[in-house]
């Protein structure tokens, strides 16, 4: 068996017994690493493929985030799978109403255009308070599956897991599907996709939609894993940690995605201590991946999966 | 609202406008040149600003001094970066360097609360605070001031772009970096000089809005509004990053004299996402087509 | 099994049982502290300055007198830069990684607000955070710092109706958590005298330019202007009010605002303007326990300026320090709380005697000042906001 079949099991494994061999607060930290990671499979899905780069996904993750709280607030008869689809779908929604008229936008354009959103964003939570408790912050209620509120570290965890673990093997697959390799030849040059035929206007807002869809469902399990919601949680520089977390593990890659979220949270975890000195030290540390590590860890890391 | 309330605030908003072109400018001079974002221009703003305080309050310069060393300061630092960071980075991508230049701002960020905490403190400005009364109208000397320095410097640029060997090599440079190098122009020269022109720029932008917004470790944060007003305008035309700039300003502070409280703050972004969809070459400028 | 055998056994089992049943965060020799705050983003510089040189000023004093009943004090921070999920991340980890005794002084309400349920939950102390939103009210575990933000209003309203009568009110607010409750505060305060607010404008947090909100609000010609922001925008309101010649309103800050920043920032332009103050002047007042703070100051951390965030982190620690004194020896965290409880008539040194009982309020002062040749100027003794 080639370490490359192993890798995943031995991911599957060490997730599913984690709760068990980790304290408490590694069990938390692992959350909120998964949420990272779908998020970053959500922007790399757009970024990484359709070569636009999003500075406004933490709009995205709001939209989700608001959308789950509220709806287990005002109806929490509602199961959480179908919490954080209604999340999915809505902040898919809010993409796509965003994204269609965008499309002939290109690279920085549509950079700046996805910064707008993620401002329009908040500022459209801090307005709308009534709904959303605005700069007071909302109290997210416990998730309930099938009548039991998800209200320990190791229940959130597992929701989290099993979410996460569905939408990375989708991610996988999609690359195998028609759309997947259409969203490939997307990357390679969006000229030639268009001149084999391939309807890249459609396809982009597609990956505009889906990176929509990812990023609204982790916003869902993002409300229930930190069970508080304000308007300063969502800002521009949490965008920005996104598209570090891509471009640090790798630009259009699913394990780039996973790796480069895995890292940079429990980086930036560890470095709290640090204080003042953190961004500091943070800033260091990517300058110098940037620079002896260019396209990335995965890419760095290509030469050892070859020899597998 | 009466008239002499709307020229205060319309002059006001060119004044915040002027420094928001002068951001759009030291992005777009760097952008045209590299084809990179370099997202720490806010914070090189900021460095170059602290450095000429803390100067100027230990030896007591006299303000024209104070903006020599801003300058200075800010075209050192700026080439030092360049030289030993960003040229390194030549075998990766455009994204690559955009992240250093995200690391460069949480250093620089990190290393101005470390030296001088995170605290504001006041500038000195060239300007007197009494207000210039003319008739009704009250205009403030600081923004006659920003506006009209802001607007020397343009033109200053404008000169040196058109009529130098140094501007034509630089444009030359953007338009097509093989066919320059062919030509015998050095392109990583022109990758030095057009951070440190971006430098220069924004010291003396610094200076000039220190007084206004107060000098502290997050004055840099003003970038952002210098990447909207260089996309309104048109992001890589210069003429583009002014226009776009002054508008910024002047439709920001109309803004809260004409609508809710509600909306007023999205203005800005509702905009510039209107001009990229009906124009998204923005004001001024012009998409580049690619060749096939 | 010999006598001496269970003997050994049961010291062995007390010697393994004992810490695990001994409070968390409290040992032979130490109690362990901490909070979130920030330390990054736009609050670092308070952040910095309530826990470093605040809290950490007063416990270097403490512990060079040999500290609680023979622990000395150590503390625990981690920045989460103003977002409320890092707060709660932080929050946690110092609970559950550094087990910490207590939380102290975190800042901001929303990030405070995140981390409520898990620490009533976890029954851990929140002890006087620096921020002024109710929400802390009725927690069994918290007790709040500053003086809460409805209190200070009704001071406000009720001197300048009551005292000063004043009719008409506009407000220049941050447009954020902090401005917001302010003005719900004003609203609720000035409705209970027949009065209704003028005019509100809201301020961005970090924006340049208040010329538009100013020229609004002198459009409704108020009396009285409250100014609810931080120093920067706050000094840049009375730059522009001052730019226009808009002489006939009182500019009037909220507690948060009314501190040496924000007069350093607006120079000359605060000249005449009144606030409530929450603190004795930090660099000139002569009060025992202030002078005993600035000693501390230039002791410790020279370069350090006094100011009024890094006071009110010392007095925090003060406070702890008395609670904890009084619990005595068998320090837990319901013999602090019932000590803290029972504290009457404290003298600080640099406040009235406080009196914390089952409201868990330990500050409900403040006192009417105005700016007199770039100084506060106190005008009033020390409110009522019962």
């Amino acid at each position: 068996m080639s370490l490359r079949r192993v890798w995943p099991l031995v991911a599957l494994a060490a997730l599913a017994v984690w709760p068990w061999v980790a304290p408490r607060y590694f069990v938390f930290l692992a959350s909120l690493v998964l949420v990272n990671v779908v998020v970053a499979i959500g922007l790399n899905l757009l970024s990484g493929y359709t070569n636009q780069l999003s500075f406004g996904h933490a709009g995205f993750l709001a939209v989700g985030a608001y959308v789950a709280a509220l709806t287990t607030i005002h109806a929490p008869a509602v199961p959480v799978v179908v919490t954080l689809l209604i999340a999915g779908a809505f902040t898919a929604a809010v993409g796509l109403a965003f994204g269609v008229p965008c499309l002939r936008l290109g690279g920085l354009y549509l950079s700046m255009a996805t910064l707008a959103f993620g401002f329009v964003i908040t500022e459209a939570i801090l307005n709308l308070d009534t709904l959303t408790k605005g700069a007071d912050g909302l109290r997210v209620p416990a998730a309930r599956l099938g009548g039991w509120p998800l209200s320990s570290d190791t229940t959130r965890y597992y929701l989290t897991a099993v979410v996460a673990v569905l939408l990375v093997a989708a991610a996988v697959n999609l690359v195998r599907t028609r759309p997947g390799r259409a969203f490939l030849a997307l990357r390679e040059s969006e000229i030639a996709a268009q001149a084999s035929g391939i309807p890249v206007a459609l396809y982009k807002t597609a990956a505009f939609g889906v990176s929509a869809f990812y990023t609204g469902v982790a916003g869902g399990l993002f409300a229930f894993v930190v069970g508080f919601l304000s308007p300063d949680a969502f800002d521009v520089f949490l965008s920005v940690d996104f598209v570090v977390m891509i471009i640090v593990g790798g630009l259009g890659s699913v394990p780039g995605s996973i790796i480069g979220a895995a890292v940079v949270t429990v980086l930036y975890d560890w470095l709290a201590a640090f204080q003042n000195y953190r961004p500091l030290i943070f800033g260091t540390i990517l300058i110098a991946c940037m620079l002896f590590m260019p396209g990335g860890i995965v890419r760095a890391l290509e030469p050892l999966s070859r020899r597998t | 609202m009466t008239a002499a309330t709307i020229i205060h605030v319309v002059a006001s908003g060119l004044a915040t406008g002027a420094i928001y072109a002068l951001m759009a400018l030291s992005l777009v001079i760097i952008y045209n040149a590299t084809r990179t974002l370099n997202f720490a221009q806010g914070e090189m703003l900021m460095m170059s600003t602290f450095v000429a305080w803390a100067v100027q309050r230990a030896l007591g310069l006299p303000l024209v001094l104070t903006l020599v060393v801003a300058i200075v300061a800010g075209g050192v630092m700026a080439w030092l970066v360049e030289r030993t960071i960003i040229r390194r980075a030549i075998g990766g991508t455009h994204w690559d360097v955009l992240i250093i230049t995200v690391g460069l701002s949480l250093i620089l960020r990190a290393l101005a609360g470390l030296a001088w905490t995170h605290d504001e403190f006041p500038f000195p400005s060239f300007f007197p605070s009494a207000p210039i009364v003319l008739g009704p109208v009250r205009l403030a000397p600081v923004s006659v001031g920003i506006f009209g320095g802001s607007l020397a410097l343009m033109a200053a640029l404008w000169a040196l772009f058109r009529f130098t060997r140094l501007g034509r090599a630089m444009r030359a440079v953007a338009q097509n970096q093989r066919a320059a190098r062919l030509m015998g122009i050095s392109v990583e020269r022109m990758y030095s000089t057009s951070w440190v022109l971006a430098g220069v720029v924004g010291a003396v932008a610094g200076v000039l809005v220190a007084p206004v917004v107060f000098l502290s470790s997050k004055m840099g944060l003003i970038v952002i509004n210098g990447f909207t007003a260089a996309v309104i305008g048109g992001f890589g035309s210069m003429p583009g990053a002014v226009l776009g700039g002054m508008f910024l300003g002047v439709l920001e502070n109309l803004a809260p004299l004409y609508l809710p409280s509600g909306i007023r703050y999205s203005v800005p972004f509702v905009v510039l996402v209107a001009v990229l969809v009906v124009r998204p070459a923005g004001l001024v400028g012009r998409i580049e087509r690619r060749k096939v | 099994m010999s006598l001496v055998a269970s003997l050994l056994i049961a010291l062995v089992a007390l010697v393994a049982v004992g810490p695990a049943m001994a409070q968390q965060g409290v040992s032979e020799t130490e109690i362990v502290l901490g909070c979130s705050n920030s330390f990054s983003g736009p609050l670092a510089y308070t952040g910095e300055q309530a826990t470093r040189y605040g809290v950490d000023l007063y416990f270097k004093v403490l512990n060079d007198a040999g500290g609680i009943n023979g622990r000395k004090v150590r503390t625990v921070y981690y920045d989460d830069g103003y977002k409320p999920q890092e707060a709660v991340a932080n929050t946690r980890k110092l609970v559950e990684q550094d087990k910490i005794f207590a939380v102290i002084a975190p800042q901001g309400t929303a990030p405070v607000a995140a981390t409520l349920e898990y620490l009533e939950e976890n029954k851990v102390p929140l002890l006087f955070p620096f921020q002024g939103s109710p929400i802390t009210r009725g927690k069994k575990y918290v007790f709040s710092g500053m003086t809460l933000y409805d209190r200070q209003s009704k001071m406000m309203v009720d001197y300048l109706v009551g005292q000063r009568k004043f009719k008409t009110f506009a407000v220049l607010y941050q447009d954020d958590d902090y401005g917001k409750a302010f003005l719900t505060a004003y609203e609720k305060d000035l409705a209970r005298h027949n009065l209704k607010i003028a005019a509100a404008e809201p301020v961005k947090r970090g924006v340049t330019d208040v010329s538009a909100q100013i020229a609004k609000l002198r459009a409704a010609s108020p009396q009285v202007t409250f100014l609810v922001l931080t120093p920067g925008p706050g000094a840049q309101a009375l730059k522009e009010r001052q730019k226009i010649g808009w002489t006939d309103t009182v500019m009037v800050s909220s507690g948060p605002l009314t501190d040496e920043k924000y007069l350093g920032l607006a120079g000359d332009a605060a000249e005449g303007v009144e606030g409530l103050s929450l603190w004795p002047d930090p660099l000139t007042s002569d009060l025992p326990g202030v002078k005993a703070y600035r000693a501390a100051m230039q002791k410790y951390f020279d370069k350090n300026e006094p100011n009024r965030y890094s006071l009110s982190g010392y007095v925090a620690a003060m406070l702890f320090g008395e609670g904890a004194k009084r619990a005595g020896r068998t320090l837990t965290r319901e013999t602090l709380i019932g000590a803290l409880e029972n504290v009457k008539g404290f003298d600080s040194g640099i406040l009235p005697p406080l009196t914390i009982g089952a409201d868990h309020e330990t500050q409900k002062q403040g006192f009417w000042v105005r700016v007199e040749q770039g100084r506060f100027k106190q005008l009033t003794d020390w409110l009522k906001s019962d």
